[in-house]
């Protein structure tokens, strides 16, 4: 399983338990470096804006094997990243971005 | 540089966190201790415990986390999609998904016992006394913690709070 394919397995997966999810990108700075963890930018209705955009990096699993790092946004705040009033962590843009749609049953 | 702080940061909050989650389970064993004490230190250790994960990014900003207290609930959510916790609940999509909704609705809650989160909306913190109703009106009256029960925390006492609890620990174990 490449990198990608793993971050689009695990985009499709967050979709379906979490109801609230809006958007989920898949940034694509260092997808195709080995030492690079998954980053995914996910817009949730159903968070606690926080005010800024703070990556938390998670451990691979059998399934998945490659560190993610998960940066969880209200819409409100992904308002705010495109109006410029937010920014993206160092080495993360949306420019390029895989913004993966919600699959049909989930 | 950064990445050295917020390591630092990162082992020193997850050492207190872990500090303050052992004293949460002493005190939820304790008899006839009022409530507020235990929600006290599981809203520490929380807090902390999500600030130990998010430190552990070398680009942390150190500064806004280290100094806000809102995060917990969004690191739960965070986590509960995690690689490794989405190989628990494999096959599970259900499952999972409900203990998503109980934990983030348990962490909102949890987040907001601390005395600085929405004091307009929600005074209900596990160290302050806090006012309610309309003193003109007759009807204000200052609560006290130790005499309140945390209604909208009884979750905890369920099948669902015992799998947040779970999770918790699991995090904890994870780091």
């Amino acid at each position: 399983m490449t990198k990608k394919e793993a971050a689009r397995v695990l985009a499709d997966a967050h979709f379906r338990i979490e109801d609230g999810l809006e958007r989920v990108f898949i940034i694509p700075g260092g997808l195709e470096d080995p030492g690079e963890p998954i980053k995914l930018l996910e817009v949730n209705a159903n968070t606690v804006p926080t005010g800024s955009i703070e990556p938390i990096p998670f451990s691979a699993s059998r399934d998945i094997p490659f560190v993610t790092e998960i940066a969880e946004i209200s819409p409100e705040e992904f308002s705010r990243l495109e109006r410029g009033e937010l920014s993206l962590p160092s080495g993360w843009t949306l420019e390029g971005a895989d913004d993966v749609p919600r699959p049909q049953a989930a | 540089m950064n990445g050295d702080r917020s390591a630092a940061f990162a082992a020193a909050f997850f050492a207190q966190a872990s500090s303050d989650w052992q004293t949460y389970e002493y005190l939820t064993r304790a008899p006839s201790l009022p409530r507020c004490h235990p929600l006290h230190y599981l809203q520490m250790a929380c807090e902390k415990l999500g600030k130990a994960y998010r430190l552990r990014n070398p680009s942390a900003n150190v500064d806004a986390i280290v100094t806000r207290h809102v995060g917990f609930a969004q690191f739960i959510n965070e986590y509960l999609r995690s690689p490794p916790i989405l190989e628990d609940y494999k096959g599970q999509s259900a499952r999972h998904k409900t203990v998503c909704k109980t934990s983030s609705a348990l962490a909102r809650e949890i987040e907001k016992l601390a005395p600085a989160i929405d004091r307009t909306h929600s005074p209900e913190n596990a160290e302050y006394p806090w006012e309610r109703g309309e003193w003109d009106l007759g009807t204000g009256k200052v609560l006290v913690p130790c005499e309140y029960d945390y209604p909208a925390l009884s979750l905890l006492d369920t099948q669902g709070g015992r799998a947040f609890v779970k999770l918790i620990e699991r995090a904890f174990r994870d780091y």
